[in-house]
């Protein structure tokens, strides 16, 4: 028996990755967004995606800024409409892989609408939504996915509205892949997005990830080491529950994939209907010929 | 234990009494399943309690379940017969030990019967999170390195079976307990009919098809090796001596790309990373590093590369 | 014979179409093979037609969830590579306005038409109207170039949409097409041959290895190769003010280079870009300058008032912005005074005076969902000929 590692991270060098002339990146000390952004290269990694065939087309905000890092063709496209972009690019493209990376405010506040329509239209996309609870870019305000009281520079008496739990929106606009993960959960993480990447349809994947200088200071949350660990005591239910293998934040967020469904992928079917339309005409047209 | 008394031709004479029953007259019979949580081992030894109350017998059946997690040790006591006293089988007295898991086999291998005791094995290895404390990869895990060859010799009758790769070819995994008690039956005379009625009763509606089959499948498995060897074994692949490998941790640091988060310092289980003057991470103690990689996956700068150097044939880690 | 109302050819296939449906036959014939839009009037035809010949030519037609995922599509598009249109109206103008900058300032190719109808706001969806001159031009943040193009006729929309799609592929730029709601819907019998065409234009592909490739270092002629997804680049595309290499960048030398570079390329390349048509100006006291459905009724007064000897002229610019100055100015050389007949208060006025000054020029301005008629621009211009006179 030979003595091999069994190590599959081994081959994974992120560096090939990254745009390395552009790092190191400008996001703050402990954001957790950069460790989503490997989870996604390794997942991309794995899969084999040829880097000149993967088309990262992202919003504005902390998020917006990753496709920047990524050697990769990037796009980073205007607030809240990465997904309406992607849409054109998958389109008319169908030969490339189309991921889009966006944040809390980007697709949940002003994207919204493109998110729910994304959702029901299955389009062939994978969207990573990297939620931190908060507008970091602009300095701390209220997101749609801010917990209720806490505090940002624009709920300075502790946020009074309910947030948003993104994944039981997409799945209710008809995703027809959801799952969440936080970014603690490294390998776990580049499973849930290699399965979305796999996806043959509109994969929509939430990471729970941590704006440490920003959130977290306002709110007390510690160091960065601290809101990463956080997240996993959070998973845990507080009280014990039913079940351990389903995981529990603890304002009920479950993880992992939560929602895969069969539906025909938008641009496949489009361009199916197109073919057998084309077909019928030159069928007609050469039966015209023929009399 | 007469091995023509556990064929099938004393079974289709009509004689429904237990084989061992039947040499030692009023001696229960002792039947000790074992495994691992989530397996299926309560569901064999109600079955078989089932189905020798239905014949009359006197039963006990005891067992351990709940407390163990899943992967964690199960076991039950299946004892039978016209008068049976205590619900559980003393060490050395169980005329049958049925393991769904290899190494939960191996553990309760004393509670045989040495001279006339039947092993049915699954092959089936699964590794306890607590076998493998040591996070060096490849590091040797606390589990059984036996081979089957090795473990037929201590006992008097042997089978290891690949239940769960039989019941994997017919389509469900699960059934591979159903696969044993097929092998089970062999060794008792109740009639295969018998048997399959008391099946249908304690698997889910859905899957009574598949678990007939494995059944049969398992009965036909240990039919057909006893006519080939006195001991049968798949061939099953040995655990090696030791799995550890000869490495050493390297830790590859970007400085420039460092931002002095400290995730990697206060998140590593080994505690062996600090900051250095400049508030940039460096490996503290490289003896102490697994290479487990956590500082590399957890690092939102990208700074920090684990590279596990196989070939220095030297252990521990170096800076 | 003027542009509009020139007779077809002999001999060549004659069709009764209306101006959006030009619009959708200019656009196939141009090469577009992606629309994305969103219902609105007086522009739907536009996409209904393409719904239909998209598919037809293994093209795209998809309706977004609304007007700025359209343009955002369109854009989406064009990034991969292909020629792609959309088309709206004055409020789906105004939202699609972000976007729009965003294709002016990291050089996106596609076409958008505005429908004009009357505003502000929803104004009189079914009214045709004028008033988007100026934010067609200015309507998004901050400067950029920007080509509009103002067809007058049927013919025209169909011959200005193959243009706008070779102008915005050849400067890599977002093309406006602006017509009126009087023209859009208008059914004319026009002969589509594709011989005076262009052949469909082409990108200015980047070629080269990929190391040496910068994605905004332009040639010679102010525009920079534009790279393919999938050919090997890689390279970035952001909204954010970004330097030769692409990425983001607040270095004033380098901010200045690119954006001095951006609102100068079409310097080069006006003579493809410009385009204008005169009538009578030669010998003309009062010269008119009008735009679509104003410039079809100055035709008409032209007439009217010739035939009462007063010598009427009508500058047309076909291409509205950049607008055609010194053409302007020729055109009006000898003219006492000169009359901007428009379906709004006074934009197209506002570039003419920038232009001429303000002493001789003159507006006249309709803002009630009519058109405005060749009597009311012929006694106009009577009476500032007599003014003159007096």
């Amino acid at each position: 028996m030979s003595s091999t590692i069994v190590d599959s991270a081994a081959e994974f060098d992120v560096r090939d990755y990254l745009r390395k002339e552009m790092m190191p990146h400008f996001l703050c000390p402990g954001c957790g967004h950069g460790i989503a952004l490997r989870a996604l290269l390794w997942a991309i990694h794995e899969l084999g995606i040829d880097k000149d065939k993967l088309a990262v087309v992202s919003g504005i905000g902390c998020a917006g800024r990753l496709s920047a890092y990524i050697d990769a063709n990037t796009f980073h496209v205007t607030h809240g409409r990465p997904l309406a972009y992607a849409t054109g690019l998958a389109l008319a493209r169908p030969d490339l892989h189309v991921v889009v990376i966006t944040g809390d405010g980007d697709c949940l506040a002003i994207g919204g609408n493109h998110l729910i329509h994304a959702c029901r239209r299955n389009l062939k996309l994978t969207c990573l939504m990297l939620n931190n609870e908060v507008y970091g870019m602009t300095g701390g305000q209220v997101s749609p996915t801010t917990s209720e009281t806490r505090l940002t520079t624009t709920t300075p008496l502790g946020n009074a509205e309910p947030n948003f739990d993104a994944c039981a929106l997409a799945a209710a606009a008809g995703a027809s892949f959801v799952g969440r993960e936080v970014t603690h959960h490294v390998p776990k993480l580049k499973e849930l997005i290699r399965a979305g990447l796999s996806h043959p349809g509109f994969a929509f994947v939430e990471v729970l990830s941590d704006c440490t200088e920003i959130f977290g200071r306002k709110n007390e949350l510690g160091s960065s080491a601290e809101m990463v660990l956080r997240q996993k005591s959070e998973l845990r239910p507080e009280a014990y529950r039913d079940t351990v293998d389903t995981p529990f934040r603890s304002n009920d967020l479950p993880t992992g994939v939560l929602t895969k469904t069969d539906r025909a992928e938008y641009g496949t079917a489009y361009r199916k209907a197109a073919a057998v339309q084309r077909a019928a005409k030159a069928a007609k047209s050469a039966a015209g010929i023929s009399k | 234990m007469n091995r023509s008394n556990a064929s099938s031709s004393s079974v289709e004479s009509g004689q429904l009494r237990p084989t061992a029953a039947a040499a030692k007259a009023r001696e229960p019979m002792n039947v000790l399943i074992v495994g691992v949580g989530g397996q299926g081992v309560i569901m064999v030894s109600k079955a078989l309690a089932s189905l020798a109350q239905s014949k009359g017998f006197e039963v006990k059946q005891s067992e351990v379940h709940g407390m163990a997690k899943r992967g964690g040790t199960v076991f039950s006591h299946v004892r039978f017969g016209p008068q049976v006293w205590s619900p559980t089988i003393p060490k050395g007295e169980a005329d049958i030990l049925v393991a769904l898991e290899w190494a939960e086999g191996l553990r309760w291998l004393s509670y045989l019967k040495p001279d006339t005791g039947i092993f049915i094995c699954d092959t089936k290895r699964i590794v306890p999170p607590f076998a493998c404390l040591n996070r060096r990869p490849g590091a040797p895990l606390r589990y059984s390195r036996e081979t089957p060859a090795e473990v037929k010799q201590h006992v008097a009758e042997g089978y290891a079976i690949d239940a769960t790769q039989m019941a994997e070819e017919l389509g469900n995994e699960r059934a591979a307990n159903v696969v044993l008690i097929g092998a089970l039956s062999t060794a008792l005379d109740f009639p295969p009919e018998d048997w399959e009625k008391a099946l249908s009763q304690f698997v889910p509606k859905k899957t009574i098809a598949v678990n007939l089959e494995a059944f049969r499948l398992g009965r036909g498995w240990i039919n057909e090796a006893r006519t080939r060897v006195g001991v049968a074994t798949v061939p099953a692949e040995a655990v090696p001596a030791s799995m550890e490998a000869g490495y050493s941790v390297r830790l590859e640091i970007t400085q420039q790309w460092c931002k002095s988060c400290d995730i990697c310092v206060k998140l590593c289980p080994e505690r062996c990373l600090r900051l250095n003057e400049e508030r940039v991470v460096e490996l503290a103690q490289p003896e102490k590093c697994t290479g487990c990689r956590l500082c590399e996956l957890l690092c939102p700068d990208f700074a920090i590369r684990v590279h596990l150097d196989t070939a220095v044939p030297t252990q521990g880690a170096q800076a | 014979m003027n542009a509009i109302d020139k007779a077809p050819a002999p001999g060549a296939a004659l069709r009764l179409i209306s101006g959006n449906h030009a619009c959708a036959l200019g656009a196939v014939a141009a090469g577009c093979r992606f629309f994305a839009g969103y219902p609105i009037t007086p522009s739907s035809e536009v996409a209904e037609r393409l719904s239909r010949l998209l598919p037809e030519v293994d093209g795209v037609f998809v309706q977004m969830e609304d007007e700025i995922a359209s343009i955002a599509a369109v854009i989406g598009a064009s990034m991969g590579g292909v020629k792609a249109l959309t088309a709206t109206s004055g409020p789906g103008f105004s939202l699609k306005q972000e976007n729009i900058g965003y294709a002016a300032g990291a050089e996106i190719p596609c076409v958008i038409v505005n429908v004009m109808r009357g505003g502000p706001s929803t104004g009189m969806p079914t009214r045709p109207s004028q008033s988007d001159i100026m934010q067609s031009r200015w309507g998004s943040h901050g400067d950029y170039p920007m080509i509009v193009l103002a067809p007058a006729s049927v013919r025209e929309i169909y011959t200005e949409t193959i243009r706008a799609f070779y102008l915005a592929e050849t400067c890599r730029t977002p093309v406006v097409l602006l017509y009126d709601q009087v023209i859009a819907q208008l059914t004319e019998t026009v002969e589509l041959s594709d011989g005076e065409n262009r052949a469909p234009a082409e990108r200015k592909w980047a070629s080269g290895p990929r190391e040496t490739y910068r994605p905004y270092a332009a040639d010679e002629d102010g525009i920079p190769a534009m790279s393919r997804p999938g050919a090997g680049y890689r390279v970035h595309t952001t909204g954010l003010t970004h330097g030769e290499n692409g990425f983001p960048t607040q270095n004033p030398e380098a901010v200045a280079r690119n954006l001095g570079r951006l609102f100068t390329k079409f310097e080069r390349h006006r003579e493809a870009i410009d385009s204008w048509e005169t009538l009578g100006c030669e010998d003309a006291d009062v010269v008119i300058v009008a735009i679509g459905i104003s410039a079809r009724a100055a035709m008409r007064a032209i007439d009217i008032a010739r035939a009462k000897g007063l010598r009427l002229g009508l500058f047309r610019p076909i291409t509205l912005w950049p607008f055609p100055e010194k053409a302007l100015r020729d055109a009006t050389a000898g003219a006492h005074a000169v009359l901007v007949p428009e379906m709004n208060a006074g934009q197209l006025r506002l570039e003419v005076e920038r232009i001429l000054g303000s002493q001789r020029v003159h507006g006249l301005h309709r803002y009630d969902g009519e058109a405005i008629s060749p009597e009311e621009i012929a006694a106009r211009a009577q009476a500032l000929a007599r003014e003159k006179t007096t």
